[in-house]
């Protein structure tokens, strides 16, 4: 099939070279052209815009970072819309806000154009072993149809429900996560504290009802201080201003990720948002005022 | 002086009327013209829109809901800046973003507009009785222009700084009545649970280091448990997560002020939104046993 793949950073690079892989043809456009040329050289077609991209694709997918980038990439002159023609399919896989999901699935919808939003957790390696989980939203029969794609680049798909369903279940996930970060950081932080030793710590909620799989990876690197990310801290931080605005605008009360979201801009604050979201446990120790 | 006024709300409208007590000429313009009605009764002008309460004013003040309705008045087509005046003050009394301030003020000076951001706090009683708090920020020659209109509406008239520093002040503002509107409500919730009459406690703690107007105002009020606003809780909703917002762009760690914007979720989402922030009150009965009372 004809595809188009917008966004090849640390996910989306891995993600376009499944797709060629399994014997698309893939056209690739970047704002900084350097970053197409790894694709290039796996067989790709760089095109000089992203409405070229649409033009000559069936389906386009998109792994962008911000809400912003999204909007400019299908809205902006030369972007998508205007490249696409009636029965295309855009699969946003970033993570954006639920409502930016749903205005732009409404814009698209008026050309005739089928949008998904499919944002995806298990991270770079998920994405690089093509075990990604995508959580769905949109037209059911759209997903089906295009269901062969993504199962190259994941093993869970799980269809959440309408338009920017998809970006709640990720919102869901980032809340789940990172609480269980801070948890975990928080546990270790206080053994230490009391003088045992954190890495035995973990070992033994290892196998308890504590278990977690951000217990065995991020508490691992927290206990071998392996902050090198991993996941950026500041994507989490952009993810959580998403949960925060979702809380106001429906008037949810969450408790828990609001100061996870205090640590997070405080991590943020002592500059290390390129770092991996376990070195909330730094934050902490500077708490502790440690590591100043 | 001449003055224009855009938004004639709970605080909008007693404002203007000061402005005109104080023996401006006030031209007003309001979405809906019923709001109107009261001002034209007592001698303002009638505006068409945003443009035309420019025309013949030297001044222009707006207090309105948030940034959009801001920029809507202010920037969109029909908007003041479009009346092409020069030279023109213009003052926005809401409460928005300080980011969004700036960024509104660049614009408008782009357009010939000395813009100052004036957000206030007293609530709709010290918007009628002229005594709210207000908070500058902007040019110092725009400052001076606006301070015979300031002094007709307010008491604490400070000039805290640039563009967006009033706006800066009103957040802090709201991250300490906001915590302070929670605590007091906690304060006495906790007392009435342990069987202990927290209008006492109140009393008591009016003499100590507890002692703040909130404790005083809104304590008294949480205990005649007269919810009527005042000030809407959804309001203060919307500025703590302003608060929230700016605490994210800038990389704040702010714990107290995130906890007690959940609470302030949960009361709209709960359909207290329309009551008085006070209210919080209610949620945390509704948290807590019944026991006692």
């Amino acid at each position: 099939m004809d595809l188009g793949f917008i966004g090849l950073g640390a996910m989306g690079r891995p993600m376009a070279r499944h797709l060629l892989r399994a014997g698309h043809r893939l056209c690739v456009w970047a704002r900084r052209p350097a970053t197409s040329e790894p694709l290039h050289a796996d067989g790709a077609t760089v095109c000089a815009s992203a409405a070229e991209v649409a033009r000559r694709s069936a389906v386009v997918f998109t792994v962008l970072t911000a809400d912003s980038d999204v909007e400019q990439v299908v809205l902006a002159p030369a972007g998508l819309l205007e490249g696409f023609s009636s029965g295309s399919v855009l699969i946003d896989m970033g993570t954006v806000s639920p409502g930016l999901t749903r205005r732009l699935a409404s814009r698209l919808a008026q050309n005739g154009v089928a949008m998904l939003d499919a944002p995806v957790s298990g991270g770079e390696q998920g994405a690089i072993d093509a075990t990604l989980a995508i959580m769905v939203g949109g037209d059911a029969q759209v997903l089906e149809r295009v269901r062969p794609l993504l199962a190259c680049l994941g093993k869970t798909i799980v269809h959440i429900g309408d338009h920017g369903a998809g970006q709640v279940a990720k919102a869901c996930n980032q809340m789940v996560m990172v609480a269980a970060i801070q948890a975990i950081a928080e546990a270790l932080h206080l053994s230490r504290a009391a003088g045992v030793d954190p890495r035995r710590v973990r070992q033994a909620l290892s196998g308890g009802s504590a278990a977690s799989r951000v217990l065995d990876t991020l508490g691992l690197r927290m206990v071998d201080r392996h902050f090198t990310a991993g996941i950026e801290a500041r994507l989490h931080h952009k993810d959580f201003r998403i949960i925060n605005d979702e809380a106001h605008r429906l008037g949810v009360p969450l408790p828990v990720s609001a100061p996870v979201t205090q640590q997070l801009n405080a991590l943020i604050a002592n500059g290390w948002g390129q770092c991996d979201t376990s070195t909330l446990l730094r934050v902490l120790e500077l708490s502790a005022g440690e590591g100043q | 002086m001449n003055i224009g006024f855009i938004g004639l709300g709970i605080m909008g409208r007693p404002m203007a009327l000061n402005l005109l007590k104080g023996g401006h000429r006030v031209r007003v313009w309001a979405r809906r013209p019923e709001s109107m009605q009261p001002l034209l009764d007592a001698g303002a002008g009638a505006a068409s829109g945003p443009a035309d309460v420019a025309l013949a004013a030297d001044l222009v003040i707006s207090m309105v809901a948030d940034a959009p309705d801001v920029e809507q008045v202010w920037l969109a087509a029909g908007g003041v800046a479009s009346a092409g005046k020069t030279g023109l003050v213009g003052i926005d009394m809401s409460t928005i973003r300080p980011a969004a301030a700036r960024d509104i003020a660049r614009r408008l000076q782009a357009a010939g507009v000395d813009f100052l951001d004036a957000p206030v706090s007293g609530g709709e009683v010290g918007a009628i009785a002229g005594t709210l708090s207000i908070m500058v920020g902007g040019g110092s020659d725009a400052f001076a222009t606006a301070a015979p209109a300031f002094a007709c509406m307010g008491k604490n008239i400070v000039h805290v700084g640039d563009s967006g520093a009033g706006q800066v002040a009103k957040a802090a503002n709201q991250i300490v009545t906001g915590a302070g509107v929670l605590t007091v409500a906690e304060a006495l919730n906790f007392a009435a649970k342990s069987g202990v009459d927290p209008a006492k406690v109140r009393e008591a703690l009016l003499g100590g280091f507890a002692y703040s107007k909130i404790l005083e105002n809104h304590g008294q009020r949480m205990l005649e448990r007269n919810f009527k606003p005042g000030f809407k809780s959804w309001m203060h909703q919307k500025d703590m997560n302003i608060v929230m917002q700016s605490a994210h762009e800038l990389g704040l760690c702010l714990p107290v002020a995130a906890a007690t914007t959940q609470m302030f979720n949960a009361m709209v989402g709960s359909g207290l939104g329309e009551e008085d922030s006070i209210a919080i009150l209610k949620l945390l009965e509704r948290l807590s046993s019944a026991a006692s009372e």
